[in-house]
């Protein structure tokens, strides 16, 4: 056979395994949509929505880690360098969950400020504070202290622009210096206190000395600006904040940001802080799953969980299913389709199942994170407990691919299996 | 009638186990066939204890263009028979030749290829997909044979047009009448168009009527092939060109 004869063949086998590959797909697909659209059958329906559940999980604890590991809105900034304290990737924005701080971070930021070729130095201290609104009710917001200087940057997603430059309450380690009281809030901060700029509110409970009792609206930043951040957050004068929080003796931050050229930053923070953790700043982004020990445990044991209970589900309801509908796979034998082509029907119908359980899934994990975080919000945080990602939707399929995998080979079996003659014989 | 479509037989090199096509000798040949339906129950029970004989040394032959019928009571072996000629099962002992390939030689895979190259099988309860169209049903066979979808559509079309049904194209079979159903079979059964065709009591769910109205059909698109109808019914084996009776698995009349 000639070389052009050959290749010809070759065509022609291979658009013939298409069309074929094509047909039985297909085959399996109008039965899976027959099955689900009319009749009563509800084994392969819920398969689909253990799949969506188990999906909507996995989902929910993905964006609960991912905040964790982000610190949420709180960590979106435009810092060249972070210093945190050892072994505290996590930052939580939950009541009574407070990690590990830094100390003295105000002299000693003073001394990172005084570095070459850094441009300036913020210790940053988060505190959730209840403040009461007009109508008398108490509504929690993030208190996020910072020292401005007289360049604007974005700390916790808001501009700094709206605060006075220095922090004069500190007054060289007296904390007796005068307050500014001046507040920049989020516009959801601003929305949940019913304020904007020019208001006064109170601060409603907490450590609160009674020298500062209330703040003043310096600035609101509009969803969308500098940092777009959407959580309830204020950004206060860092020493103001620490002596309503009882910090002020220890000096104590949750982190300290750093401007200016990396590499020189990163110097001063390591001669600052050397038993501290030291790194580029990098914000919002999924792999800093892989940086944070429990945010990257929560991870794995969310996929773990969703790929045991999805493939144990879908093996079990699928291969029910296959059990149940045996006089097709024998009529198909009948018409003359191999093994190798029942065996891609029922594979095909087990895989599709599990890929629209897993894209309701990510459908109730969206709205499962708006949720949490709504909840959240009412209760016990005040700031982003879950966040979602686009990089969720190829995971959730990922995934749900994983568990179909594991779970084909029992309805496989049990297709392998089926005696034609004892289905098509009488 | 016949809807040649010449194109489906082609093959590559690798099919050669499935394309014999002896023109010249019977259609069908079943040489001393014997067949055991063992049970695989009673782990501490002999086979021989268990074995139930459905065939005893059947010869048969059937040419092209025939219609053999199979008569006899429940368990004498008539379904046995066909589901030889179709490859769904292999003899204990003997031959069931096939366009001249000895089935019995043959792998799961060669059989389920010879079967769906030479044979359409036509059964009592008509086995349609609920989930698939009448016209769906009628192209399963060619899915596996590699058509492209339209010309699996367009050949579908024109069989279900040719048993009557060219208004029933995308009816479910649930909306379909037992005659329709039985029609819809035998188009399927056509679509490859096969040298051989089995039916296994196609009349048996039909009213009288219909009944006949199938085996009309039957006989017509059988005019060229090898037809072999196994039934209890006097009505359906008039139609046969001759009859073999079967009592207890072997043949005690033939050449009726």
């Amino acid at each position: 056979m000639s070389d052009e004869r050959r290749g010809s063949a070759i065509d022609i086998t291979g658009a013939k395994r298409r069309h074929r590959w094509r047909g039985l797909v297909g085959v399996s697909i109008a039965r899976l949509w027959h099955r689900q659209t009319r009749t009563n059958s509800s084994r392969i329906r819920m398969a689909v929505v253990v799949v969506a559940l188990t999906i909507a999980l996995l989902v929910c604890i993905s964006g609960i880690a991912l905040a964790l590991a982000d610190g949420g809105a709180m960590q979106t900034d435009d810092a060249d360098v972070t210093i945190a304290p050892e072994g505290s990737g996590s930052l939580s924005t939950v009541d009574g969950v407070e990690s590990a701080r830094l100390g003295e971070t105000n002299e000693r930021a003073a001394q990172i400020r005084s570095a070459e070729e850094v441009e300036h130095a913020s210790p940053v201290l988060v505190e959730p504070t209840k403040f009461e609104t007009p109508g008398g009710e108490t509504r929690t917001i993030l208190l996020v202290g910072v020292v401005p200087d007289d360049t604007p940057r974005t700390v916790a997603g808001l501009s700094t622009a709206g605060l006075e430059p220095g922090d004069s309450h500190y007054d060289g380690g007296s904390y007796a210096g005068p307050t500014e009281r001046q507040l920049v809030l989020s516009s959801s901060a601003a929305d949940r206190l019913e304020a904007s700029a020019g208001d006064e509110r109170t601060v409603s409970s907490g450590v609160i000395e009674a020298a500062v009792p209330s703040l003043t609206v310096a600035d609101v930043n509009a969803a969308g600006a500098a940092g777009e951040s959407d959580a309830p957050i204020a950004l206060v004068h860092l020493s103001e904040l620490q002596t309503f929080a009882g910090s002020s003796d220890d000096q104590l931050a949750d982190r300290v940001l750093v401007w200016g050229e990396t590499a020189a930053a990163e110097s001063a923070a390591m001669d600052a802080y050397p038993d501290a953790t030291v790194e580029s700043t990098s914000g919002g982004d999924p792999s800093a799953l892989f940086d944070d020990g429990l945010a990257f445990a929560t991870s794995v044991v969310a996929v773990l969980i969703g790929v045991t209970i999805c493939a144990s589900f879908v093996a079990t309801t699928m291969g029910m299913a296959v059990d149940r509908d045996r006089r097709t796979l024998a009529v198909l034998q009948t018409v003359g389709i191999p093994l190798s082509g029942r065996l891609v029907v029922v594979a095909t119908a087990t895989v599709v199942a599990t890929l629209c359980g897993a894209v309701g899934g990510i459908v109730l994990g969206g709205l499962g994170i708006a949720a949490i975080n709504a909840v959240a919000g009412a209760t016990v945080a005040s700031g982003t407990v879950a966040m979602a990602h686009p990089i969720f939707v190829p995971y959730a399929l990922a995934i749900a691919l994983v568990a179909g995998a594991i779970a084909v080979p029992y309805p496989l079996a049990i297709a392998a299996k089926t005696s034609v003659l004892s289905e098509v014989g009488r | 009638m016949r809807i040649p479509n010449r194109s489906l037989r082609r093959s590559s090199s690798a099919d050669t186990e499935a394309t014999v096509d002896d023109e010249t000798g019977p259609a069908v040949r079943l040489e001393n066939v014997r067949h055991e339906y063992g049970s695989t129950t009673g782990r501490f029970r002999s086979r021989s204890e268990q074995a139930v004989t459905a065939l005893r040394d059947v010869s048969v032959d059937v040419k092209r263009g025939e219609v053999l019928g199979l008569e006899g009571p429940s368990g004498s072996g008539k379904s046995t028979i066909l589901h030889a000629i179709a490859g769904l099962l292999v003899p204990t002992d003997g031959t069931v030749s096939v366009l001249g390939t000895d089935l019995t030689e043959l792998s799961d895979r060669g059989r389920t290829r010879t079967r769906r190259r030479h044979v359409g099988i036509v059964f009592q309860r008509f086995h349609l997909l609920q989930s698939l169209s009448a016209r769906a049903n009628v192209a399963l066979p060619l899915v596996q044979v590699g058509l492209p979808k339209s010309a699996r559509r367009e050949r579908a079309t024109t069989l279900l047009s040719e048993v009557g049904l060219e208004d029933r194209v995308t009816h479910l079979p649930s909306e379909l009448s037992g005659g329709e159903r039985q029609r819809v079979a035998i188009a399927r059964a056509l679509s490859t168009d096969p040298d051989i065709l089995v039916a296994d009591e196609p009349t048996g769910e039909l009213d009288t009527d219909t009944g006949a109205d199938v085996l009309e059909l039957l006989t017509d698109v059988g005019r060229d092939r090898a037809v072999i109808v196994a039934s209890h019914d006097a009505a359906t084996l008039a139609v046969a060109d001759r009859v073999v009776t079967l009592r207890d698995g072997a043949v005690i009349e033939g050449e009726r």
